[in-house]
């Protein structure tokens, strides 16, 4: 085992998308690897968006250096979060291993560049266990920083909000599943456990948390009602039908003029697909990590919605393609923890062409969620 | 490693325990190398598993008498056994179970006396702390699928589309109150959900509120009035005192539920004496969870304890338990892993540092490590 796990290499690429993409693996994660036998070869200047220098990386030892973006792509494991453009793709070997967030499902295109480029994909988003339970996720860390730049941007938008003698902030969550769940517990905290702990000994009222699911936010009548007595709305919805909106734009009218929505979702609109896709909630801007808070007379409400898209009814919005990248060093542990024995097991097997869909807890988790065994669905 | 027999004992604490470990667990305890596994006779009955569903998995496969199964390596329980059993067990044998080391010190005397090890599976945790084996999901919706059918028992128009939304109460937002709120918004069972949506009946609108507001008196009553079923899934800093006193509940409505989840219990012997949550709701287990506010179960609580204010509650201390064959099947799913490791490396060798994922998440459940 050892001397076959020695042979493999891991490269860490990093993520240019954006100024201000700043997560990269951390070296706790590293020094794992080192130390169940792998080769590691990380991209220059890894780690700097957070403050970590070349020589935290060095300082693992001699089984890590500093390579160039293409050498760290040229591995025999190649592990980046976000999945890699059409240039940087154009780096990876066939045979290689690349794991990354792939969305296999909703991604044909993607599908077919890496069968044909051969190269032998593991979709993070799709490491499930044996329940279908996502092993590598941060609906936490979304909804988390999502709620607080709402409060963020409330705190703005309705300076009463500290305020002792005002009454309870009532948030309203669409969406009950695995970010709803977060969202409710961080709407509590007003999404920043220190500024809970403040306004509780100030003797401030805290938050009225209402969760509705799909059975509610189709019921025109009573969301109605509901959006009147909202202070802070929250999409956190998975919706069966994309190309309809939960709330038309001319329903954010009701939301009193304070009023913050927190788009945890992020759907894009895609008006060239059959049906179109539209966001939940109509009219909103699009955010990302370069600028994610929109007041009502933000361009952005006229630069990133179509034309043809009602946007004339606005509020403030926060929204982000990537949430968890807001705190990059928190999400970075996280994913760096929930990758740790994936890793581990696929440097035991000695790769991703040892992997059995019968073998041990994470061996088969990998497997699953390799290109080689994922079927597109009847029909497409 | 050695030849290691694995002994499965059943649980007898209430006759409405009904978990045992399912057939996938006992084929990768035999695929992982156990030289023997030992099922108590009747393994798997109350779940309706016929003796064969075991014993075809594998030659090494049998039943043997309750004591005999405790006579083993390696002993797996989900409930920590009780005191006679343990002593049953071979000195340098290693206990797997739900032993809750932290608050059971008397507990680990218990093991020190017999000699044996423990492996504490509430005590697995991974590298950022988190426990591997839990089922918080099955606490937040088997409560909740009972408390909805309890609350259909008693509103004839629950099922009917001119009824108004109905409006649950979670007090608690962590992880059993995120599950809670999320059964909630389906009454606990999708299948309904999506019987009352095809019925076009309004659906549910579940408030959260956690201890910034449920120390405010005067929104605590009025949200008590606008509430259908109230759920408790607290977990509170201060035990001794109730989140809802018992002349608050007066303020629900006559016909309302109440669903306790966090099962803490009632000890009037400690210093100060703890209190449920839900002042007067009753303690439930698997035996017995729906409490009618007639009961004489109500009486029965603690002197110092208000009951006077009753509505219907139900009450479990172990809610995954209601649906045993889900629930072990997630449990089994979950311990697996580390069965893996039991029987291929010598527990002395498990390294909390520098092994594997599955060792150091191991490592701190192990009794000699965690007393360090």
């Amino acid at each position: 085992m050892a001397d076959v796990a020695r042979r493999l290499s891991i490269g860490f690429p990093r993520m240019h998308k954006e100024v201000g993409e700043r997560r990269d693996f951390l070296p706790p994660l590293l020094a794992r690897l080192v130390a169940r036998g792998a080769e590691i070869r990380v991209e220059k200047g890894i780690g700097s968006g957070m403050g970590y220098t070349d020589e935290d990386y060095l300082a693992l030892g001699d089984h890590v250096r500093l390579v160039s973006q293409a050498e760290a792509f040229a591995q025999d494991i190649v592990v980046v979060l976000r999945c890699p453009d059409e240039t940087e793709l154009d780096l990876v070997r066939p045979g290689t291993a690349l794991i990354s967030m792939l969305h296999f499902p909703t991604r044909p295109e993607r599908v077919a560049r890496l069968r044909h480029q051969r190269v032998e994909a593991v979709a993070i988003d799709q490491i499930v266990d044996d329940d279908g339970h996502r092993l590598v996720e941060e609906s936490h860390a979304v909804a988390w920083n999502g709620i607080e730049a709402a409060f963020d941007a409330l705190a703005v938008t309705y300076p009463a909000m500290t305020q002792g003698d005002r009454p309870p902030v009532r948030v309203t969550i669409m969406g009950a599943g695995s970010i709803g769940r977060h969202a409710a517990e961080a709407a509590t905290k007003y999404g920043n456990q220190e500024r809970a702990a403040e306004l509780l000994r100030a003797g401030v009222p805290g938050v009225e948390v209402v969760t509705i699911g799909r059975n509610l936010t189709s019921d025109a009548r009573y969301l109605h009602e509901r959006l009147c007595l909202t202070d802070v709305l929250v999409d956190t919805t998975e919706r069966s039908d994309p190309s309809t909106p939960l709330i038309p734009n001319d329903w954010i009218e009701l939301l009193p003029e304070h009023a913050v929505i927190c788009d945890c979702v992020v759907d894009p609109y895609q008006l060239d697909t059959d049906p179109p896709t539209v966001r939940g909630i109509e009219g909103i801007p699009q955010g990302d990590l370069d600028s994610y808070v929109f007041a009502v007379d933000d361009p952005a409400w006229d630069t990133t919605v179509p034309s043809g898209i009602p946007h004339d009814h606005r509020r403030t919005v926060v929204s982000c393609y990537s949430w968890p990248g807001v705190h990059p060093e928190p999400c970075m542990e996280l994913y760096g923890a929930q990758l740790t024995p994936l890793l581990e097991t696929l440097i035991e097997r000695g790769g991703v062409d040892a992997l059995r869909l019968d073998g041990s807890f994470h061996e088969r988790a990998l497997a699953r969620a390799c290109l080689r065994h994922w079927h597109e669905p009847a029909g497409r | 490693m050695g030849p290691m027999k694995v002994g499965l004992p059943r649980m007898h604490k209430e006759t409405g325990e009904r978990r045992d470990f399912l057939p996938p667990f006992v084929a990768a305890l035999c695929r992982d190398g156990a030289t023997e596994v030992v099922l108590e006779r009747d393994y798997g009955r109350s779940m309706d598993m016929e003796p064969a569903a075991y014993l075809e998995l594998d030659p090494r496969v049998r039943f043997a008498d309750h004591r005999e199964v405790f006579d083993q390596d390696v002993v797996v329980v989900l409930r920590c056994p009780s005191e006679e059993a343990v002593a049953w067990m071979r000195p340098g044998a290693l206990l797997v179970s739900m032993l809750h080391f932290p608050t059971r010190p008397s507990r680990i005397q218990m093991l020190d006396a017999a000699g044996v090890n423990a492996l504490s599976l509430d005590s697995v945790r991974d590298d950022t702390g988190r426990r591997l084996v839990e089922n918080l999901a099955a606490v937040g919706w088997n409560g909740v699928e009972a408390a909805f059918k309890e609350y259909a028992k008693i509103h004839p128009t629950f099922a009917h589309p001119s009824r108004r939304p109905l409006r649950v109460t979670c007090l608690g937002s962590g992880a059993v109150g995120g599950y809670a709120a999320h059964a909630a918004t389906r009454y606990g069972d999708p299948q309904l959900r999506a019987d009352m949506v095809a019925k076009n009946v309004p659906g549910v609108e579940v408030t959260v509120v956690d201890f910034d507001l449920t120390w405010h008196e005067d929104y605590m009553l009025t949200r008590l009035e606008q509430t259908d079923i109230l759920i408790d899934a607290t977990s509170r800093i201060d035990p001794s005192r109730p989140v809802i006193p018992n002349p608050w509940v007066a303020a629900l409505p006559e016909e309302a539920v109440i669903l306790d989840l966090s099962s803490d219990p009632y000890l009037p012997e400690a210093d100060p004496p703890l209190v449920k949550g839900i002042e007067g709701v009753p303690h439930g287990d698997l035996d017995r969870w729906v409490f009618t506010p007639e009961d004489p179960a109500w009486d029965q609580q603690p002197d110092a304890v208000d009951t006077t204010h009753r509505r219907t509650a139900l009450s479990c201390y172990a809610w995954p338990g209601i649906h045993p064959s889900t629930c072990m099947q997630v449990y089994g799913e979950q311990i697996e892993p580390f069965m893996t490791l039991v029987l291929s490396m010598p527990v002395a060798e498990w390294d909390e540092r520098h092994g594997t994922h599955d060792v150091r998440a191991a490592a701190r459940g192990e009794l000699s490590r965690w007393r360090m």
